[in-house]
C-alpha cells in the first residue's frame, strides 16, 4: 500500500470507480471526487432526499472538508466520512444480515430514483455496520438518474446480494464460501445450473436467474449504449425503473432462511456449566474488561450466544463476535437487532480458517488479520476446539492470539483441562497420546512466553482454567 | 450529456428489468424486441445487394 510523505493512505479497495477514491489519513476516512462527482455532490447535498438518509445514518455520516487534505492528488472536492469501527466483508455476515443490508441498499435505491438520483452500482460492498445497524457508506456511488435508464447496479445487486439470498432461502445453502471465493458474486449461469426442475418455479427464480441469464446470452453482443437507446425508445421510463425496484424489495422481504439443525444452537444449554462456573467465570471476564483503560476493540472469539460479548459491550466501545456457525450467528444478530444493538457486531468466520486478503491483488478486500488489532481478546471455551478438535499445534493457538492482540492488550483466555467432560469427549475422537503437550502447565508456559499473566482463576468446578495476559508490547 | 458509468451494467440485465418492472414493463420489452426484428427485416434487403 502506497503511503505518502503525508500519511495519506489510498484504501486498496477502493479503485473501481475513477471518479472518487477513498484515502486513511491517520483515524480519518477521507474521500477525493473529480470535478464532475463535486458537482453531483453538491446537488445531492440540495437534493430533498439525501439528508433524511444522513440524518437518520442510513447513509454514513459525511462531511465536505478542505481539499487540501488529500493535497496533490488532483481532486476537486474532499469528504469526510463517519468511521466504521470494524470493516467487515458480505461473507462474514449472516442470512440476516445480508438479507437486511439488500433491503437498506434497496430503500436507498428507492428514495433516490423519485428525486432524480441513481445509485452507479448495487454491490454488497456499498454496505458496512454499526453494530447490527447496516450503513450504507459509498457515497461517490449516487449519480443523476437519466430518464429511460434501467438501474446499472442490478446485475450486481443479483450477483452479491438476491443470488446468494436465494441460495439460502431456497436451497438452505449457506452463502458464504460462494461470496468469499468470487469477488463479483455468483453469476446467473451458475445459478441456473442449480435451479432446475421444479426448482425453476421458485419465487425469484424464473426472472432474475432464469430469463435474466437467457437474456445476457441472447445479448451478449448488443452494447449496454445501444440497448440503452433500445429501452428508451420503447418506453422505459421512470415509473418503470421504480416499480422494479419495488418489486426486487418485495421479493428479498419474503426470503427466510432455510432452517438447517445446528450442533453449535444449543451448546449454551449443553455445554456443562454449572451456576458458581459461569457466575465465577462472568466476573473474572468483567475484572479483565475494566482492569485498564476502557477497550475501543474486544474481539470475541467463538461468541456462540454472545453472553459474553454483551458484557464485553458494557465496558467497551465495540464488540467484534466471531462465529463459525452461521445459524447461530443468524440468531445473535436477530436477537441483538431486535435490541437495536449498535456496538456488537456478529460475524461468520471458521477461527480455523479465517478470511483471507481477497480481489485484485489480494489486497482490495483485507484478511481478518489485517483488520483485527483489538485492545481485549476474549477466547472463551475455543482453545480446546482449536487444539484437539483441529489439532493445531498448541503454541501456534498461542501466538494466533497474541497476534490478533494490540500491543498491550489483554487476551482473557479459558483452558479446558484433558480430564473435563467437554475435552474428553473431543478426545475420544482422536487417536490416544496425539497431543501429549495439552496440558494446563504446558500453556502456562507458553503464555508466559508471549506475555504477562496478570491474572488466573480455576473455575469451581475444578476442570477450567481461566487466564488473563497482558500481551507484550 | 456523456455517460459516465463506471460499472458494465450488461446488456441483458439492462433488459431484463423491463421484464421483471410488471405488465407495462413486459410491453416495453415485447416493444423492444419487435423493432429489432423489424429493422432486422428492414436491413436484409440492402445487406443482400
Amino acid at each position: 500500500m502506497a503511503i505518502s510523505r503525508t500519511g495519506l493512505r489510498p484504501d486498496p479497495g477502493s479503485f473501481r470507480d475513477p471518479a472518487n477514491r477513498v484515502y486513511h489519513l491517520g483515524e480519518d476516512v477521507l474521500r477525493g471526487l473529480d470535478e464532475r462527482a463535486a458537482a453531483e455532490w453538491r446537488a445531492l447535498v440540495g437534493s430533498d432526499f439525501f439528508p433524511p438518509l444522513l440524518a437518520t445514518g442510513k447513509v454514513c455520516g459525511t462531511e465536505a472538508v478542505d481539499p487540501a487534505l488529500v493535497g496533490g492528488e488532483g481532486w476537486a472536492a474532499v469528504l469526510r466520512h463517519e468511521r466504521i469501527p470494524f470493516v467487515s466483508h458480505p461473507y462474514e455476515w449472516s442470512f440476516g444480515m445480508l438479507r437486511d443490508a439488500a433491503l437498506l441498499h434497496l430503500e436507498i435505491l428507492r428514495a433516490a430514483l423519485p428525486a432524480g438520483f441513481t445509485t452507479k452500482d448495487g454491490s454488497a460492498y456499498n454496505l458496512q455496520w454499526r453494530g447490527t445497524e447496516p450503513v450504507f457508506i459509498d457515497i461517490g456511488s449516487f449519480t443523476p438518474v437519466r430518464a429511460g435508464e434501467p438501474w446499472a447496479g442490478y446485475r450486481q445487486f443479483c450477483q452479491t446480494l438476491l443470488y446468494p439470498l436465494l441460495l439460502g432461502a431456497h436451497l438452505g445453502l449457506d452463502f458464504q464460501p460462494w461470496l468469499r471465493a468470487r469477488v463479483d458474486g455468483i453469476e446467473p449461469d451458475q445459478m441456473r445450473r442449480l435451479f432446475g426442475g421444479v426448482r425453476r418455479l421458485l419465487p425469484g427464480v424464473p426472472t432474475h436467474v432464469h430469463l435474466h441469464g437467457a437474456m445476457q446470452r441472447g445479448n451478449a453482443g448488443a452494447s449496454t449504449a445501444d440497448v440503452r437507446n433500445q429501452l428508451r425508445a420503447a418506453g422505459y421510463s421512470h415509473e418503470l425503473a421504480l416499480a422494479t425496484v419495488r418489486g426486487i424489495e418485495k421479493l428479498v422481504r419474503r426470503l427466510r432462511r432455510r432452517p438447517a439443525a445446528s450442533h453449535w444452537v444449543d451448546y449454551q444449554r449443553t455445554c456443562g456449566y454449572t451456576a458458581e462456573d459461569r457466575a465465577a467465570k462472568e466476573r473474572f471476564v468483567t475484572e479483565a474488561l475494566t482492569a485498564g483503560p476502557p477497550a475501543r476493540l474486544v474481539l470475541d472469539l467463538g461468541a456462540n450466544d454472545g453472553r459474553y460479548a454483551r458484557l464485553a459491550a458494557r465496558h467497551a466501545d465495540y464488540v467484534v463476535a466471531v462465529e463459525q456457525d452461521p445459524a447461530v450467528v443468524d440468531e445473535l444478530y436477530r436477537t441483538l437487532r431486535a435490541e437495536r444493538e449498535r456496538r456488537i457486531l456478529p460475524l461468520v468466520m471458521d477461527l480455523t480458517d479465517p478470511s483471507p486478503g481477497g480481489g485484485w491483488r489480494g489486497v482490495e478486500r483485507a484478511s481478518f488479520a489485517d483488520r483485527a488489532a483489538a485492545d481485549v481478546v476474549l477466547a472463551l471455551a475455543v482453545v480446546h476446539h482449536l487444539a484437539i478438535g483441529r489439532n493445531v499445534p498448541l503454541p501456534e493457538v498461542v501466538d494466533w492470539l497474541a497476534g490478533l492482540a494490540a500491543p498491550g492488550a489483554r487476551v482473557v483466555v479459558e483452558f479446558v483441562h484433558p480430564e473435563d467432560p467437554m475435552a474428553r469427549r473431543l478426545l475420544a475422537n482422536k487417536p490416544e497420546g496425539l497431543f501429549p503437550d495439552y496440558r494446563r502447565e504446558e500453556f502456562e508456559r507458553l503464555l508466559t512466553g508471549r506475555g504477562r499473566i496478570a491474572d488466573r482463576l480455576v473455575l469451581p468446578s475444578g476442570t477450567r482454567t481461566l487466564y488473563r495476559v497482558t500481551a507484550d508490547a | 450529456m456523456i455517460h459516465l458509468a463506471y460499472l458494465d451494467a450488461g446488456s441483458g440485465s439492462l433488459i431484463v428489468q423491463a421484464v421483471v418492472g410488471g405488465v407495462a414493463g413486459a410491453a416495453v420489452a415485447a416493444k423492444l424486441y419487435w423493432r429489432r426484428l423489424v429493422d432486422r427485416f428492414r436491413r436484409q434487403p440492402t445487406d443482400q445487394r
